[in-house]
């Protein structure tokens, strides 16, 4: 049974670091999208994963991950991401960013559905309070 | 086609995308995922290249879109290791999402950026959301531990 002590858990860190990092990605973006259309930042965003990726490749000694069933659920991470982000500009040919990117903001709850669904997670109701609270935020920072 | 149509497409494999990043995470390592989904995005790069080229971009636009890349490839990293050490898809998701609250707090330092009221309240409303997402019960104390004593 759950106590109401809260703990700061280490994920909550790791989960800081993605806003931090993620946050500054959103910033430079901004910076670089003044002159570069979406999909040339696309491209360079791509290239610019690179050195990262390597950069991990070696701080492993060349050991990657051998599960055939994870390599594919991270293989279709970036497709799913990157394909779904061309649909985004697909839709801002045709629509103000006013509407897209809010509207587009809500893939979490989908997320959240097939966690439920799929992966049978349940959430407690303040961390449900905060889910709704955070479309709302993401609806709103996105117009 | 419809604008609707393509906006569908980004909800749907970005939502989706939330599932296989703990999926992934639940068989292989943080790093190792970063590097699967940088491969999965060059796979892609041959199409976006049909599209347009980069021929025209100026060399600090060109040196900020692949600082932007790596940056956001060192997110994935960070997502990926959060989901690692035991974070729920419906929690991670939803609460990393919040990163434009980051984007705005960046713009108003550096860009100097003046918040409109709604983006306050989208401000407020992030903080919170954060706060309670992240608001996890610590589990109770088995007897024993409770009292030490009772043997």
């Amino acid at each position: 049974m759950p106590t109401d002590r809260w703990h700061f858990p280490i994920w909550l860190w790791y989960a800081l670091l993605g806003v931090f990092f993620w946050g500054l990605w959103g910033f430079l973006s901004k910076i670089g999208s003044d002159t570069a259309s979406p999909m040339q930042m696309q491209i360079l965003f791509t290239l610019g994963m690179l050195p990262v990726a390597l950069g991990m490749f070696i701080q492993m000694r060349g050991k990657l991950d051998r599960d055939r069933i994870g390599i594919t659920y991270g293989l279709l991470c970036g497709i799913a991401t990157g394909v779904g982000t061309l649909g985004y500009f697909a839709a801002l040919h045709g629509q103000n960013a006013s509407v897209v990117t809010p509207l587009t903001g809500v893939f979490p709850v989908l997320t959240v559905i097939l966690a439920f669904v799929i992966l049978r997670e349940r959430l407690n109701k303040v961390q449900m309070g905060g889910m709704l609270l955070a479309l709302a935020s993401i609806v709103i920072l996105s117009i | 086609m419809h604008w609707m149509v393509y906006a569908i497409v980004a909800i749907v494999l970005w939502g989706v995308n939330g599932l296989f990043m703990k999926l992934g995470t639940n068989r292989v390592s943080a790093r190792s995922m970063v590097i699967w989904v940088t491969v999965g995005f060059v796979v892609l790069l041959p199409w976006m290249w049909k599209l347009t080229t980069l021929t025209g971009l100026s060399r600090n636009v060109m040196i900020v879109g692949l600082i932007a890349g790596a940056v956001n490839g060192l997110g994935n990293w960070a997502v990926f290791a959060c989901l690692e050490k035991g974070a729920k898809a419906s929690v991670a998701i939803p609460l990393t999402a919040l990163y434009p609250l980051c984007t705005v707090a960046l713009a108003t330092i550096f860009l100097k950026e003046r918040p409109t009221a709604l983006q306050w309240l989208g401000i407020a409303l992030a903080v919170a959301a954060g706060a309670m997402l992240s608001y996890e019960p610590a589990p109770a104390q088995s007897t024993e531990e409770q009292l030490p004593c009772a043997q």
